[in-house]
């Protein structure tokens, strides 16, 4: 038998023992081996458990291979994707970043604006060289001096807040706020910790964003977030904004500081006692607004009190004017309704009034009709004279006509005779009626006059004589008239006054115009 | 002697007493009317226990009904709760049943205690003895009008927070 034959027999018999010991297991380490040998197989295999894998070797917070050996590549597929497609890492990201940075970017242009505005406001001051000569002597930037002197404001009380319990960790209030104003710290804090969660949470839109500073009455909450915890400030007045920014550092240090103590928190604030310095720190304001109030009474009375004082006396001015020019409107109005006037322009010039227009001899004197309020000195007038068809005036008018008429009139007399001439009795008539007129014509006005008939004589002759002749052609004149219907109570013969040289005529001619009777209108003051 | 501040919460359903149990046993500043407003008012509490002083911040949280859902936000930072049940509603105690799962699953274990309230009122009580027993909570029978059991409820809280 060859020896391949033999050890054929050989295994034959070891082959059927493993054939029936290990039959059915054969067949798994088979498809075990094909596994194991197939790499697309034993991926799979990896895959369907690297997951609880990965989750299971994180859970041990010691452990940190697997963070060490995975951060290099995470690092180098992060370095790849940007640099492949950096859109899709900034999509992912700008939820985070992006409300981050406008909410930082809009944070400094508020409180850039600010400064600028104060800037404006203080940069020629001599407030503003104190405080430059200030910040050179302390060292101190000019921007803090000008945030610890310019605004009015006190911080009053900080709170130093463990952010998820509420509970304080720390409080400190400034000296001069009354203990009964320092209401419950513990409280306030978990108040104010209940309401950021109430914001959160009604708020909607608001997302995670914490509250920001908010106002009640006079007192603004300054509040400044870190991990663990939080820093309110209750600052009475108006804070500037760079305060946010003074709490905001003074948490981060204490953060920093304690990072420990704040993570472990369970109750006990002892360990941080030793914060109150960063506290005290953030009693930041510029003496007390009320006290600056009443400090700079003046110069508030001087700001409100002057301008107040102006615009009195604008207004009493202003009424004061208002009223002279109704007064002369007045005026205008009253010259314009009286009879002979007319006003063809009124105007205020300065502190005068120019009246023009036309006005009737016969019409009052504008001057005469002014009000006890006008000065005349006030006034300047310049009319034009012009015959007005006025009935009063008409009737005036033909009064002073007929008076003129009647004066006119005379009767001449022989030497040493008293008697009318005849030639010159058919005149009588004409006088006669013409006086008549005259009496109707005043009655008409009103008015009663009186016509004195004067008897006249020439230089020749005795005065006795003369006398004689005098009354004697005064009364025989008088006489004829009233004979012709003159009213005799109108009439009266007056006698020549001898005493007074009359008639100095020397030649025979001139001497007959002596020996007359002449007529006077008396007429009594309307 | 060593000072400890807590945060506790009061929870339960609306109208089992949470309010009248703190409104006589503890330090108020804040008006009742934050509870309908923001939906929680803080008060304060201070206890002994043996040589340390617990001041104990609790946040009674407006009850849960139909309507309003009780705000797990406020229970953040809590180191304890107090689960409140009136005696007279049977209702009051499945609710408390509820919200203790739930703050189980939000917050994890924390130390408790049941306050089985209105015991002044217990003729009329629906709640069964033995299906609280069942439950295997700690359990204080109190009543805010009586005042009894109320401190004892706040010291063995207090007690337990300091374990």
């Amino acid at each position: 038998m060859p020896d391949g034959a033999a050890k054929r027999s050989d295994d034959q018999p070891l082959a059927e023992l493993r054939a029936i010991l290990l039959g059915p297991d054969r067949v798994a380490w088979e498809s075990m081996r094909q596994r194991l040998d197939n790499p697309s197989r034993r991926a799979e295999d990896v895959a369907s458990v690297l997951a609880e894998a990965v989750r299971l070797r994180s859970r041990g917070t010691s452990d940190l291979k697997l963070r060490r050996a995975l951060q290099p590549l995470l690092e180098e597929a992060l370095q790849l994707s940007v640099r492949s497609n950096p859109r899709m890492l900034a999509d992912a990201l700008f939820p985070i970043f992006g409300k981050a940075i406008r909410k930082a970017i809009a944070s400094e242009l508020d409180g850039m604006l600010q400064s600028l505005t104060q800037t404006l406001e203080q940069s020629f001051s001599w407030r503003s060289l104190q405080w430059r000569w200030e910040s050179l002597t302390t060292g101190k930037p000019y921007a803090e001096i000008v945030v610890l002197r310019s605004l009015l404001y006190r911080v009053e009380q900080v709170f130093l807040i463990h952010r998820s319990s509420g509970l304080l960790l720390q409080h400190v209030a400034a000296y001069s706020v009354p203990a009964a104003e320092t209401r419950d710290p513990e409280m306030v804090s978990g108040m104010l910790t209940a309401l950021q969660d109430f914001s959160r949470d009604s708020i909607s839109g608001a997302g995670s964003e914490p509250l920001e500073n908010f106002r009640l009455g006079e007192v603004e909450v300054v509040l400044a977030y870190g991990p663990q915890a939080i820093l309110a400030g209750f600052v009475r007045g108006v804070p500037p904004r760079k305060l946010n920014r003074v709490f905001q550092n003074a948490l981060d240090t204490i953060e920093q500081k304690k990072a420990e103590a704040l993570q472990a928190f369970s109750g006990d604030t002892s360990p941080f006692d030793t914060c109150r310095p960063q506290l005290e720190a953030c009693l930041l304001g510029r003496g007390q607004p009320d006290q600056r109030r009443s400090t700079s009474w003046g110069a508030r009375a001087l700001l409100f009190g002057l301008p107040a004082l102006l615009l009195l006396a604008l207004a009493g001015w202003w009424i004061y004017t208002a009223a002279n020019e109704r007064r002369w409107t007045d005026f205008a109005q009253r010259l314009e309704r009286e009879p002979g006037i007319l006003l063809t322009h009124t105007e205020k010039r300065g502190s005068k009034f120019y009246i023009s227009g036309l006005r009737d001899p016969l019409a009052a004197d504008p001057a005469s009709l002014l009000p006890a309020g006008l000065p005349s000195n006030a006034a300047e007038f310049h009319f034009e004279q012009y015959i007005s068809l006025v009935p009063r005036f008409a009737a005036e008018r033909r009064l002073a006509e007929l008076k003129d008429q009647v004066e006119k009139r005379s009767f001449r007399f022989m030497t040493a005779s008293a008697d009318v001439p005849p030639e010159q009795r058919f005149l009588l008539e004409d006088v006669g009626s013409q006086m008549i007129s005259l009496i109707q014509a005043a009655a008409a006005l009103g008015r009663t006059i009186q016509i004195q008939v004067r008897g006249n004589h020439d230089p020749v002759g005795t005065e006795q004589v003369n006398a004689t002749l005098s009354r004697s052609r005064a009364e025989n004149v008088r006489a004829a008239l009233v004979t012709l219907g003159v009213p005799a109570a109108r009439l009266a013969a007056i006698p020549e006054d001898l005493e007074k040289e009359t008639c100095s005529a020397v030649v025979e001619e001139e001497r007959m115009f002596c020996r007359s009777a002449t007529f006077h209108v008396l007429e009594p003051r309307p | 002697m060593t000072e400890w501040k807590k945060k506790i919460c009061m929870v339960g359903q609306f109208g089992v007493g949470k309010t009248s149990l703190v409104r006589r046993f503890v330090d108020s500043m804040f008006d009742e009317r934050y509870l309908t407003t923001i939906g929680v008012k803080i008060d304060r509490k201070n206890v002994t226990v043996g040589s340390d002083s617990v001041t104990l911040m609790l946040w009674d949280l407006a009850g849960e009904d139909d309507l309003a859902q009780l705000k797990v936000s406020h229970l953040r930072g809590a180191s304890g709760y107090i689960l409140v049940v009136d005696g007279c509603r049977a209702s009051s105690l499945g609710k408390a049943v509820e919200l203790q799962t739930r703050i189980v699953d939000q917050l994890g274990p924390l130390p408790f205690v049941l306050a089985l309230n209105k015991a002044d009122l217990r003729d009329r009580w629906e709640v069964q003895s033995a299906a609280v027993a069942e439950l295997g909570w700690p359990k204080f029978e109190t009543s805010a009008k009586a005042g009894a059991g109320v401190e004892e409820m706040f010291l063995a809280l207090a007690g337990k927070l300091l374990e």
